[in-house]
């Protein structure tokens, strides 16, 4: 283990930077193509809408991603904050409701990295990140967007949300980012090296 | 030496280097002093360390990433070193080129009138001849090439270090760029790193050979040190077999636009010939082997090819390809390529049987190359479609891929590559040589504008922060929506202030379209799910007041947002708001390569699509690509912080932007626009709520 002083632990190369940047970026571009995965659910979202959220986790994978290799305050709100911008700008369908969806997904994921001091990139912390993330997004949901569906539906779709949140944020980020470094392309990062250590062996 | 050393500018002495990723140093016990004004080749395989050497000589070598031993001179000042790399994309940080030049002074907090004057003399000295507004990222490479010379000229460079600046280019770009560095090198230290000596032996004073390790096997003047040299096979000439894929009288159009690029291209490729298709980068090769490969039709003409599972194609980055976890794996991937036993043979044939297990990503650029060509020659192709198969290799590495394409002929495959590599294309049967587009010859501007737009709307008077608000505004004022009335009645003003955002209906309804269908569900949802009684009118009156609602909470913000330029409101965040500079930065240069990056990522779905791994809309196809784009991210962004870090972006905390964010009237008038926006709906409400 390397001992790191404080300010290097929180202060950002300009690497660190770059690819909390990439990161968003590719993300919003891949987002672009994934409206495919919807059309696979459609038969079910058409009869039930709050069956989209199923999916929602899949938002909040920049975030989850870049707090796990970054590992430094607000690595995660930058890269969801990014992918958000891209998409409202490229005239996605909710305009700034995006960018405040952003804010929300990537805090909720921050706040779970801030929790551990950003000291671990554990799949309990990665499915944390990815359940606080969804909450707070339903808050926003059913406040901005669906005021008028009755609280039934609205906490089966809070289900969906945590249940999305928990695997397709949570624990398909960690395993993205372990396939990331067994690629070697996390080898500047510490918690890149860390995770690729068991593949490498 | 003693007194050469007092004098040096750059050094290392004893230096080792271990990445934290590695168990062996890739340099160790290197002891190197080059004196200021010496102009210094560096020599070597592939492999050999030259680039992390450069690194260290640029005193850019990070204490975070690795293990450093030894000694070695810091740069004094930020931009005293200059560095280019051999991917000039890489280096581009911003949506002009007069911009990109910008980066570094702005870094080191200079005022707009030094930038601009810093700029013009860069931009010239680079022999930089596109206007400054252009994107860099629309250049060829050659041209990126000299863009970020210039960005490294801006801050009056001691010292150039450069990787392989030229082996990406074609030969008619590479000239170019070799002139210009020279001339640019006039009075500064020069240390280039190639592999490809000979166009630089008559320009330096000092050749230095690397071993592995970065052992300095041989070190002393041109003529003085003996350079590896590899001889290769002469090509096989194969007995003419049966046609195997033909171009007739066919022309194509530029991507994405209506002009014809070439007009009637003829070729006839048999079975065990190699095609080279050549022709300066932007003539467009690429644009023929997507027409050849079937991912796009043709202006005109014909084309004949074997059926998909028998064409095999190789992308230029190879790890755009690979989609699985080991090296064996990766060769028998494609469902046409599932016989076991002869991936084998070809792993062997290739040299990679000692990597088996290995993931692909890890290998290095030589074995990759490889590794993608055995898994094409896996679907036992009659037609093989390569891009630029050995750009950036040295001889060996050449050879190796030149071994593996010889015995698929010999085997009877057809060939065709993409290439401006003279190495590859003398050995080839047939050549289709696409001429150069003619350069525009006229005077270039190299004053700093804003990012050009095609088409101009009243919007952009504003400034990027008040458009923002007017969008925020009305978002809020949507809640005051408690009827259907009112939110009808609440999107008349938008409706007629749309004009002033957007160049015309056409492009308000393109805009418009996602959010009025996404309205329509939130209708049908609320019409569904709300506690009235489902699809009762009562119900879908709710729906209509949530459809209205949701369009003026989203719509005033879609149009706004039509008018704002990233570039621009990086700068209104920084000079009005006073946010952090770095990450500000940071964000702008990737928002600005989205089209870099949306081409990358159907460049990886296309060499999927084409290995018949599944549709672009498979989850396991998206994954995969996703997985993909990350890691190209992630490689360039390993080499663009390197390009920003050499123009002082590390301690760049109080950088200033090169051009003002004013506020004017038209401000006065947007803030009015977006307060109006924001009552309205409430207004509505007392009066008729």
């Amino acid at each position: 283990m390397t001992t790191t002083t404080g300010t290097a632990r929180t202060r950002y190369r300009t690497i660190d930077l770059v690819v909390v940047a990439g990161i968003g970026a590719a993300f919003g571009v891949a987002f672009l193509g994934y409206g495919a995965l919807y059309s696979l659910i459609g038969p079910l979202t058409a009869a039930f809408k709050p069956a989209e959220g199923l999916l929602a986790g899949i938002w909040f994978l920049p975030a989850v991603i870049a707090g796990l290799v970054v590992r430094k305050p607000g690595a995660a709100i930058g890269a969801e904050l990014i992918a958000a911008t891209l998409e409202m700008m490229l005239g996605g369908q909710w305009g700034w409701g995006t960018v405040v969806s952003g804010l929300l997904q990537g805090g909720g994921v921050e706040l779970a990295f801030a929790l551990t001091a950003y000291r671990r990139s554990t799949v309990p912390v990665a499915v944390l990140g990815g359940v606080l993330a969804a909450s707070l997004e339903w808050v926003w949901e059913r406040f901005a967007y669906y005021p008028e569906m009755s609280w039934g539906f609205a906490i089966i779709m809070l289900g969906f949300f945590l249940v999305s949140g928990a695997l397709l944020c949570g624990a398909l980020g960690w395993a993205a980012t372990r396939a990331l470094a067994a690629t070697g392309a996390l080898d500047p990062f510490p918690a890149g090296r860390e995770l690729a250590g068991a593949d490498r062996a | 030496m003693s007194t050469a050393t007092a004098a040096a500018v750059l050094g290392v002495e004893d230096l080792g280097w271990r990445p934290a990723s590695r168990r062996e140093p890739t340099l160790s016990g290197v002891t190197l002093h080059v004196p200021a004004g010496q102009r210094v080749l560096l020599a070597g395989a592939s492999g050999a360390g030259k680039s992390t050497l450069l690194r260290a000589l640029a005193g850019l070598l990070d204490p975070e990433a690795g293990e450093i031993t030894g000694a070695l001179s810091t740069p004094d000042r930020p931009g005293e070193r200059g560095l280019l790399l051999q991917q000039s994309v890489h280096a581009l940080v911003a949506a002009t080129v007069a911009r990109d030049a910008a980066f570094g002074p702005e870094n080191a907090a200079r005022s707009r009138a030094q930038i601009a004057d810093t700029v013009r003399g860069a931009l010239s000295a680079a022999a930089v001849d596109v206007d400054g507004e252009a994107s860099p990222f629309d250049l060829s490479g050659g041209q990126q090439q000299r863009v970020a010379l210039a960005g490294s000229l801006a801050l009056a460079p001691d010292a150039l270090l450069l990787d392989e600046p030229l082996s990406m280019l074609d030969p008619s770009a590479a000239d170019a760029v070799h002139a210009a560095i020279l001339e640019a090198a006039e009075g500064r230290t020069l240390v280039v790193a190639d592999h490809r000596t000979a166009r630089w032996l008559p320009h330096v004073d000092r050749v230095i050979l690397l071993g592995p390790g970065g052992r300095i096997l041989a070190d002393g003047p041109p003529g003085t040190v003996a350079l590896p040299a590899a001889e290769l096979p002469p090509p096989p000439r194969p007995a003419p077999g049966a046609e195997v894929a033909a171009l007739e009288a066919v022309a194509i159009r530029r991507r994405g636009g209506r002009e014809i690029l070439h007009r009637d291209l003829d070729l006839a490729l048999r079975a065990g010939e190699l095609a080279a298709l050549t022709g300066p980068s932007g003539s467009g090769k690429t644009t023929l082997l997507r027409v050849l490969l079937g991912l796009e039709a043709p202006a005109a003409g014909r084309i004949r090819r074997p059926e998909r599972e028998r064409t095999a194609f190789v992308p230029q980055e190879p790890e755009h390809s690979f989609v699985a976890r080991t090296v064996r794996e990766e060769v028998t991937a494609s469902p046409w390529a599932q016989d076991e036993a002869a991936a084998e043979e070809l792993l062997e044939r290739a040299g990679l049987t000692h990597l088996a297990a290995a993931n692909p990503f890890t290998l290095s650029g030589g074995e990759q190359r490889r590794l993608a060509i055995v898994a094409a020659l896996a679907q036992r192709p009659r037609l093989l479609v390569l891009d630029e198969p050995t750009v950036g290799l040295d001889d060996a590495r050449l050879a190796d891929v030149v071994a593996l394409l010889d015995r698929a002929r010999e085997d009877g495959c057809a060939i065709i590559a993409a290439t401006h590599d003279e190495r590859l294309a003398s050995r080839a049967d047939r050549t289709l040589a696409l001429p150069a587009r003619p350069a525009p010859d006229r005077p270039v501007s190299r004053e700093i504008t804003p990012v050009p737009h095609p088409r101009r709307t009243a919007a952009r008077a504003c400034n990027p922060l008040t458009l923002c608000a007017v969008g925020l505004l009305a978002a809020i004022g949507s809640f005051g929506v408690s009827t259907w009335q009112i939110g009808v009645l609440g999107l008349l003003p938008v409706l007629l202030l749309a004009p002033l955002a957007v160049p015309g209906w056409r492009s308000a309804v393109l805009r418009l379209a996602p959010v009025l269908l996404s309205a329509a569900t939130l209708a049908w949802t609320t019409a569904l799910l709300s506690p009235l009684a489902p699809l009762s009118a009562s119900a879908w009156l709710l729906g209509a007041k949530e459809a209205s609602r949701i369009t003026l909470f989203v719509a005033p913000g879609v149009l706004a947002l039509a008018s704002v330029d990233v570039t621009a409101l990086g700068d209104a965040l920084r000079t009005r708001l006073r946010l952090p500079g770095r990450p500000l930065a940071a964000g702008v240069a990737a928002l600005v390569r989205i089209g870099h990056l949306r081409g990358q990522w159907e460049r990886i779905l296309a060499a999927r699509t084409l290995r018949g791994l599944g549709s672009a809309r498979s989850p396991r196809v998206l994954a995969s690509a996703t997985l993909a784009l990350l890691v190209d991210t992630l490689r360039g962004a390993e080499q663009q912080a390197l390009a920003m870090d050499a123009r002082g972006f590390a301690e760049a905390d109080a950088r200033t932007v090169a051009l003002p964010s004013p506020l004017g009237r038209a401000d006065v008038i947007g803030a009015l626009v977006g307060i109006a926006l924001l009552l309205w709906p409430w207004a509505l409400r007392l009066m008729i709520g």
